[in-house]
Order: structure tokens, then C-alpha cells, then sequence
């Protein structure tokens, strides 16, 4: 009983759920999801059920509810855009492998003796390249924004990561 | 308080006669004022603490920012170290425009007899006890010459500067009144005070500004310096969790027959599963303004949420843990365009 008054006395709710960035996010996320996802399965049992192509549409379908959840940032609307022209595309591609970034560091670390301002700025660079292609839309920003954009992809994939964790979990479970 | 210093500010720096030296030991009591004055009125944070360290040390760029936090306790504000460097624009305001009498007066006198000025103050410089300074009003009579050719609202910050010498004060309160527009930066000793050069620390401090806020949301950042190892960090976090969606949506089309979706209920569950894993790190929520640069108005206090919400879905590994911690975490810098 006295639990209860002290978790009572700890529960406070903002006035305003509806302006907390992170759970507008999450669910806008899950009111395109899960809409779309029902009319796939609908559409499965009609249409051929050609497995690599069923998971394309599956995959179009997370990528757009993650670009129409985030209207507010820039790589939201390339990606969208990317999405509307070419829906059948493989649009989130690994464009390095890991083993390629192991040998850019340890060239670093072996570089780094000699020239260490010349070889910086290019290796900067070289990362910056790799950072746009990562991010969507990112051809076309310069150094700042891709910058300022990363970091709210990055929490938007966070947050997606979560969303499909737990619709996942909930049906394996 | 504010007002009482200002006020007695213009009235020693309405008369011009006044020497070199005497302006010294008047700014070093203006300072020992202010010290004073800091150290009654601050709460033991560690921003104060900072300010009292940096007026011994005449940093400018601090000064500038942590006159600014002063300014925003003096005024009733509070501490506000969420807000990042953009100080409310009224509080500047109403202790600068104080400021503009002194500033004009010094201004038309300086522009009729700039060169004579700059003689008479290399004359008087020999009876001053202090290097530094002189070195600083050397420097600062260069900005002059150099800014007066640009525009005037520029020109008046070099001329404060070179002007009230040694009252920092003053030439901060002015140029931050004049024309807010524009992104005051602050030459230190030593370091080149053109317009290029100016604009590119500018530039270089936004960009070191965006990375610390990259390297709290990117977790494993903290143990690489440089920007290249930052970078790097970056590249692959963003390709791990890319590389996760996909694994996750192929899973869920798998899975997506057998789906039983209820939209209400996987809001619910998703919530629960979110919301305890800052339960469990236990720590207070306050959602990053800066991610949404377009919904500042937001309020974003979410406190911790009752612990006795006991979830069916199992809190995942602890990596993930961390990740969502670093969703929540505070992190003092703004972006503010």
C-alpha cells in the first residue's frame, strides 16, 4: 500500500505527450507501419507469393513509414523522393564493408608519423564521402548540414530499430 | 545590480581625459565587483565557477559566453545551460542599451581624431605597469584601422574595442546590440582578426559544436579523438543500424503472415518497450530540443515513469540499453541556426 502511494507520488506525465520529438516519431512511425504492413498481407493472399519480392515490398513499406514519419528533416524528403521514383530499388546498401574501414585506420595509424595535417584533411574527406552516401539525400549537402542531418538519422533509425524489435518480439513470442 | 555597474561605467567613461592607468584600476574593481558579485549570487554550478576562473584570466570568447549566462542569472532567468549559447535577446538588450551613450560619444570622438588618439594612447602606454595590456591595445588599435574601413556596424565593435580598452564590457554589450544578425566571434591574442579568417572559426566552431553533439548520440565515441576516428565511429554506427533494419524487416516479412496486428496494441506494447528502457537506466528524461529544430516551442519534461508498469516484452541487451539511454541524455549544446 505504501508502494503504491510512493509510485504514485513518482508518476508524472508531461501535460503535452503529443510534443516529445522522439515519441512523435515513434508514432507516426507506427501509424504508417502497421496500416501498411495489414494490406500486404491482404494483397499476399491474392497476388503470387514470390517470396524476394514480398520482402521488397516489405522493406519499401519500412523505408517509407521511416521518410514519412520525419517530414521535418532534409534526408526525409530525399529519401522519400528516392522512394516515389524507384520503388523497387535497393536503396539502404552497405557501401563499404567493415574490413575496408579496419584498413583506412590502420593506414591512419601507420601514416600518422609523417604527414599528419596533409593526410587529415583527405582522410577527413574520404570520410565525408562515405557519410553521404550513407545518408539520403547526402550527395548534395555540404560538410555542415550533412553534420546536422546525421545525427537526427541516426535517432530515427534508433527509434525504427525499436519499433520493429518490438512488433517482431510481440509475434515471436 | 546590473544597472549600478553600467551606469557607473558611463558616467567615468564620459570624460576622456581620464588616463590610461586610472581606467585600469577602474576595470580591475569593476572586475573584483563583478567577482564579488558572481560568487554571492552563485549556486555552486559549475558554469559560475568557470566564470570566476576565466575573469582572472581576461579570456574574451568566455567572457563573452559566460557574461551572457551572467547576464541571463542577473536578469531572473536562471541558469538556463540547456539553451545553449543563444542568450534571450530582451535581457541583452535591456543592460546594452545603457551601454549605447558611451559608445556613441567614444565613437564621434574617435572618428574626428582617430590618428591623434592612437599617438596619445602609444604615449601614455609607457607609464602603464602591465605588458599584457599594452600588447592587447596594440592589437586592438590594428582592429580599428582595419575595421574601419568596413561597415559601420562592424566598425563599432572595433572601435569600442580599441576605445574602452580595458572595459571588455562595454564593447561586448555594443556589439552584441548592434546588429544581431551577424555571428560575433572574438579574435584572441595572437590569432588574425580578418574578415576571413573571422568567418572560418566561426565555421570551425560550429562544425566542433555539431560533433560533441554527435559524439554523446553515437555511443563509443567518447574513446576516439580526432575528427577522422569520430567520423569513422559514425560510419559505422550508421551502417550497423542500417544493416539492422533490413535484418529486422526481412524478419518481419517472414513473420508477416502469421502477424497479428492491432494497431492500438503495438503502440502500447511499443511505448512500454520504449519507456522501460529508460526505466531501468533510471534516469530523468529530457528529450533534445535541438533534434527538432522546427519544434522549439515544445516543452519536452517527460519525467520517469511509474516503475511498477511491469512490460511482457523483456528488456533487450545491453547494448541496446545504452543506446536508448543516449536517446535521453542531456546534452547541453543547442543548435541554434
Amino acid at each position: 500500500m505504501e508502494r503504491q502511494i510512493i509510485n504514485k507520488r513518482k508518476r508524472v506525465f508531461s501535460l503535452q505527450p503529443n510534443k516529445n520529438p522522439n515519441a512523435l516519431f515513434t508514432r507516426r512511425y507506427v501509424s504508417h507501419l502497421v496500416p501498411a504492413l495489414k494490406k500486404i498481407n491482404m494483397n499476399k493472399s491474392s497476388s503470387k507469393t514470390n517470396h524476394q519480392s514480398f520482402e521488397k515490398t516489405v522493406k519499401h513499406e519500412v523505408d517509407m513509414a521511416f521518410a514519412l514519419s520525419a517530414q521535418e528533416f532534409a534526408w526525409s524528403r530525399f529519401l522519400q523522393q528516392k522512394l516515389l521514383s524507384s520503388p523497387h530499388d535497393d536503396l539502404i546498401s552497405t557501401s563499404s564493408s567493415p574490413s575496408e574501414i579496419l584498413e583506412r585506420s590502420s593506414k591512419k595509424q601507420g601514416g600518422e608519423k609523417h604527414q599528419d595535417r596533409d593526410e587529415e584533411g583527405g582522410e577527413i574527406k574520404k570520410r565525408l564521402k562515405e557519410l553521404q552516401k550513407l545518408l539520403p539525400g547526402g550527395e548534395e549537402m555540404n560538410m555542415e548540414e550533412i553534420l546536422s542531418e546525421i545525427g537526427s538519422y541516426i535517432v530515427c533509425l534508433e527509434l525504427q530499430m525499436i519499433v520493429l524489435k518490438s512488433i517482431v518480439q510481440d509475434n515471436t513470442s | 545590480m546590473l544597472e549600478g555597474l553600467v551606469s557607473q561605467e558611463s558616467l567615468s567613461l564620459n570624460s576622456m581625459d581620464m588616463s590610461v592607468l586610472e581606467r585600469l584600476k577602474w576595470v580591475h574593481q569593476q572586475q573584483q565587483q563583478l567577482q564579488q558579485v558572481v560568487s554571492h549570487s552563485s549556486n555552486n554550478s559549475p558554469e559560475l565557477l568557470q566564470i570566476l576562473q576565466f575573469h582572472g584570466s581576461n579570456n574574451d570568447e568566455l567572457l563573452e559566453s559566460s557574461f551572457s549566462q551572467f547576464q541571463m542569472l542577473g536578469s531572473g532567468f536562471g541558469p538556463n545551460y540547456n539553451m545553449g549559447f543563444g542568450p534571450p535577446h530582451e535581457c541583452i538588450s535591456r543592460t546594452s542599451s545603457c551601454h549605447m551613450e558611451p559608445v556613441d560619444t567614444m565613437e564621434v570622438l574617435l572618428k574626428t581624431g582617430e590618428e591623434t588618439r592612437a599617438i596619445a594612447l602609444k604615449n601614455k602606454r609607457k607609464p602603464e605597469v602591465k605588458t599584457r595590456e599594452e600588447q592587447k591595445t596594440e592589437k586592438k588599435i590594428k582592429v580599428e584601422a582595419e575595421t574601419e574601413s568596413s561597415m559601420k556596424g562592424k566598425s563599432n565593435m572595433g572601435n569600442t574595442e580599441a576605445s574602452s580598452d580595458t572595459s571588455k564590457e562595454t564593447s561586448k554589450g555594443a556589439s552584441e546590440n548592434q546588429k544581431l544578425d551577424y555571428i560575433h566571434v572574438r579574435a584572441r591574442r595572437g590569432q588574425a582578426t580578418d574578415r576571413h579568417s573571422l568567418a572560418e572559426r566561426a565555421r570551425r566552431e560550429k562544425i566542433s559544436k555539431k560533433m560533441k553533439y554527435l559524439q554523446d548520440i553515437v555511443p563509443g565515441c567518447n574513446k576516439v579523438t580526432g575528427k577522422a576516428g569520430m567520423l569513422d565511429e559514425i560510419i559505422n554506427y550508421v551502417q550497423c543500424l542500417q544493416r539492422q533494419v533490413e535484418f529486422l524487416s526481412m524478419k518481419l516479412a517472414v513473420l508477416n503472415p502469421e502477424l497479428e496486428l492491432a494497431v492500438e496494441d503495438v503502440s502500447v506494447k511499443q511505448f512500454q518497450a520504449y519507456f522501460a528502457n529508460v526505466v531501468a537506466s533510471k534516469q530523468s528524461i529530457m528529450v533534445d530540443v535541438p533534434l527538432f529544430p522546427l519544434d522549439q516551442q515544445g516543452s519536452l519534461d517527460l519525467s520517469a515513469i511509474n516503475p511498477n508498469q511491469t512490460t511482457s516484452i523483456e528488456a533487450p541487451s545491453a547494448s541496446w540499453e545504452t543506446q536508448s539511454q543516449s536517446l535521453y541524455n542531456t546534452s547541453s549544446l543547442g543548435f541554434h541556426y
